[in-house]
C-alpha cells in the first residue's frame, strides 16, 4: 500500500527545513526520472517527496577562477549545452550527451543522477575522472565531500538523510579540459551502460603528467582505474604504452554478471574501452 | 520414387533438373537453384511469399508441382532487376517505405510487377484487389500501395 | 497519505484538481479525459506518454502530477488545435504513412516538435536521436523519420 506525502518548497532555506523535519521520511524530488519507476515498483514507500524541481536558484553553470561550480538541478539537457562543460569538462557533456535520451534528459538532472547513485550513471563516472567536489548543505551547516568519497555502494551515497546537494564543483586543469568519456549499451540510447569509461590525461613534454581514469558497471559504485593510471604516470604517450596499460584495467574492476552482459564480457571490453578513452584524450 | 527429368527456363536462363515428383517448385527454386530470394511463408497457398511468374503471370510456387513447371519460363525476384539497374516497382518501394522486414516483399513485388504489364495506371482499388493475396504483418499496405501507385502512367 | 490540490492549466484550460502525492502526470491527464496522452509503459522507455510540459517536451509517466501545480501542458491533441508546427507534423505523419496502430504517435510527434523547435534540420541521424526515446513496434520508423524530415526541411527554408 503506497504512502506518500507531498510537500512544495520555494526556495532553498525550506528545503533544508523540511529535510531537517522529515529525516529519513525526506525523499528529494527534482526530474523524477528516477524517483517515479521507484514509486511505481515499490522500491521506495513512506516517504515524504520534497519538491524541490522549480527552484531555480539550484540550477547553474559558473566560472569560477579555479573551478566550474554546476547546480544539482542543471538538467542533463543543460550539462549537454554548456559552453563552460564543452570547454572544462568534456567527459560530462559527452556522458550528457549519451544519457537516456533528449526528452529524459529535460527533466533528469545531474543532483538527482549522483544522488541515486546507480554504479551505472552516466555523469558519476565523468565526475569520479574529473576529481569532483559534492558540496551538502543541511540546517546544521555545509560540507564538502570529494567525489571518491561520494559513493558508498548501490544507491547508496555519503549524504544524511537531511543533506542536500547544492553545488558539485569540478576543478579546472588540462586533464579535466582534455577528458572524455565513452557509454557501451545495447542501444545507442535510453540504455543502462554495459561499461562506461571517462578520462583525462595531462601531457608535459610528451609524458604523462597526470592519468585520470575511471569506470562504471563494473563494480558497485564507479571506480578510479588506480593500476592503469599508476602505470601511466611519468611514461612516454605512445599507442604502445595505452595498449600495455589499458589491459591492467581488470585489476581494477569486479564486474558481475548480469542481464545486460557478463562479467567476463565486461572484463574485455573494459579495457578495450580504456584504450581507445586514453587514445581520445591524449589526442593519439 | 521415380525421379524425373524437367526443363525449366528461370530469369532466362535454361536449367536441367532432376526432381522427385512431388518436389515443390518453391523448395526446386530455393533449394536446387539457390535462388532464396523466393519465401517459403505458409506453404499452403495463402500467404503469396512464395510468387514467382510463369509465363509473366503471378503464381504460388508452393502450389506447383516441380514436374508440372517442365518447359515454362519462370521469373524470381532474382530475374527482375537489370543487373544493378532496379526496376522501377523495386526503386519504388525502397523510395515509400515499403518493405520492414522484407519477407512479403519479393511476393509484392513481382506481384506488382505483373500488375503493371497487365494494366500501367490502375487506381487504388484495383491495386489492393490485385495484391489482395499478398499478405504482410508489418507495414499495414499503405506504403506498399503508394509505392505501386508512384509507378502508374498517370504519376510518371 | 492526504490528498493535494492542484491547478493545472492542460491545453489552456485551467483545471483544478485532488490528487494522491505519488499520482503521475499521465494518470492525472488521464481521468480529466485527456485520452490522447497514452499509457504505453508507465516507466519512462516508450515515450508515448510525452507531453509538453512548462514549455519542455517530458515524459508524463515520470512526473509527479503534483509537481504540475501552477503549471501548463500541452497534449498533441490540444497542440493540433493551435500550433502551426505540430498540425504540420501531423499532416506529415498522416501523407508519410508514418501512423500504423496510432499508439506511439502522440509521443513521436511531440518529440518531433521538440527537435525542430531546438533548431532540428533535415538530418536523418539526428531526428533518430530526437526520438530515441519512442518506442514504434509496427513501422520500422522510417516512415516516421521521414515525415520529420519532411517538416524539418520546410522549416529550415
Amino acid at each position: 500500500m503506497k504512502n506518500f506525502s507531498f510537500v512544495n518548497v520555494e526556495n532553498k532555506a525550506d528545503a533544508l527545513e523540511v529535510l531537517h523535519r522529515e529525516k529519513e521520511k525526506s525523499c528529494l524530488v527534482a526530474g523524477a526520472t528516477n524517483v517515479m519507476p521507484f514509486i511505481r515498483y515499490e522500491k521506495i514507500n513512506d516517504k515524504t517527496l520534497i519538491n524541490i524541481r522549480n527552484l531555480q536558484e539550484l540550477r547553474f553553470i559558473r566560472e569560477e577562477e579555479d573551478k566550474i561550480e554546476i547546480g544539482p538541478l542543471t538538467t542533463i539537457y543543460d550539462l549537454e549545452n554548456s559552453e563552460i562543460i564543452e570547454k572544462y569538462a568534456p567527459a560530462l557533456r559527452e556522458a550528457a550527451q549519451d544519457f537516456a535520451d533528449p526528452t529524459t534528459r529535460n527533466s533528469a538532472t545531474i543532483g538527482g543522477n549522483i544522488a541515486n547513485a546507480s554504479p551505472a550513471a552516466d555523469t558519476a563516472t565523468p565526475l569520479l575522472a574529473l576529481n569532483a567536489v559534492v558540496v551538502a548543505e543541511s540546517k546544521s551547516g555545509v560540507r564538502k565531500i570529494p567525489i571518491q568519497e561520494f559513493f558508498l555502494g548501490v544507491n547508496k551515497t555519503a549524504l544524511q538523510c537531511d543533506e542536500l546537494i547544492t553545488v558539485i564543483e569540478v576543478p579546472k586543469n588540462a586533464a579535466n579540459s582534455n577528458s572524455c568519456f565513452i557509454k557501451l549499451g545495447l542501444r545507442n540510447a535510453m540504455a543502462i551502460s554495459v561499461v562506461s569509461v571517462a578520462a583525462g590525461v595531462e601531457l608535459a613534454e610528451g609524458k604523462v603528467a597526470h592519468a585520470n581514469v575511471a569506470l562504471g558497471s563494473v563494480a558497485p559504485t564507479p571506480v578510479r582505474a588506480k593500476t592503469v593510471e599508476a602505470a601511466l604516470v611519468g611514461k612516454e604517450f605512445t599507442p604502445g604504452l595505452v595498449e600495455e596499460t589499458a589491459k591492467l584495467v581488470t585489476e581494477d574492476i569486479s564486474p558481475i554478471d548480469d542481464v545486460r552482459a557478463s562479467g567476463e564480457y565486461r572484463k574485455t571490453v573494459a579495457a578495450v574501452l580504456v584504450k581507445r578513452a586514453l587514445k581520445k584524450s591524449g589526442k593519439i | 520414387m521415380t525421379k524425373h527429368e524437367i526443363e525449366i527456363t528461370v530469369n532466362g536462363r535454361k536449367r536441367r533438373l532432376t526432381v522427385k515428383p512431388n518436389d515443390l517448385l518453391l523448395n526446386v527454386i530455393r533449394e536446387d537453384l539457390v535462388l532464396t530470394g523466393t519465401k517459403y511463408g505458409c506453404g499452403i497457398g495463402e500467404c503469396a511469399a512464395c510468387t514467382v511468374l510463369m509465363e509473366g503471370k503471378p503464381v504460388l510456387a508452393c502450389m506447383i508441382l516441380a514436374v508440372a513447371a517442365h518447359g515454362k519460363n519462370i521469373t524470381t525476384i532474382e530475374g527482375l532487376a537489370d543487373g544493378d539497374k532496379l526496376a522501377p516497382v523495386q526503386q519504388a518501394f525502397i523510395d515509400h517505405g515499403a518493405i520492414q522486414c522484407g519477407f512479403c516483399t519479393p511476393g509484392m513485388v513481382l506481384t506488382s510487377h505483373a500488375l503493371l504489364n497487365e494494366n500501367p495506371d490502375p487506381s487504388e482499388e484495383e491495386i489492393r484487389d490485385y495484391l489482395r493475396g499478398n499478405y504482410c504483418r508489418c507495414t499495414g499496405y499503405t506504403a506498399i500501395v503508394k509505392a505501386v501507385q508512384s509507378c502508374a502512367k498517370k504519376n510518371q | 497519505m492526504s490528498e493535494i490540490n492542484i491547478t493545472v492549466t492542460v491545453n489552456g484550460t485551467k483545471i483544478n484538481a485532488n490528487v494522491k502525492p505519488e499520482m503521475n502526470l499521465l494518470k492525472f491527464l488521464r481521468s480529466q479525459g485527456f485520452y490522447d496522452v497514452k499509457c504505453g509503459c508507465e516507466m519512462g522507455d516508450c515515450g508515448t506518454c510525452t507531453v509538453i510540459f512548462n514549455g519542455s517536451s517530458v515524459k508524463s509517466c515520470i512526473t509527479l502530477a503534483a509537481q504540475a501545480d501552477g503549471g501548463t501542458v500541452w497534449t498533441n491533441k490540444g497542440l493540433g488545435e493551435v500550433d502551426e508546427l505540430t498540425q504540420k507534423l501531423q499532416k506529415a505523419f498522416v501523407e508519410h504513412g508514418s501512423i500504423q496502430c496510432g499508439f506511439c504517435t502522440p509521443g513521436m510527434i511531440i518529440a518531433g516538435k521538440a527537435y525542430i523547435e531546438k533548431g532540428g534540420k533535415p538530418d536523418r541521424n539526428e531526428i533518430k536521436k530526437a526520438i530515441s526515446g519512442n518506442l514504434c513496434r509496427c513501422t520500422g520508423y522510417k516512415k516516421i523519420v521521414d515525415a520529420i524530415y519532411d517538416v524539418a526541411e520546410q522549416m529550415s527554408k
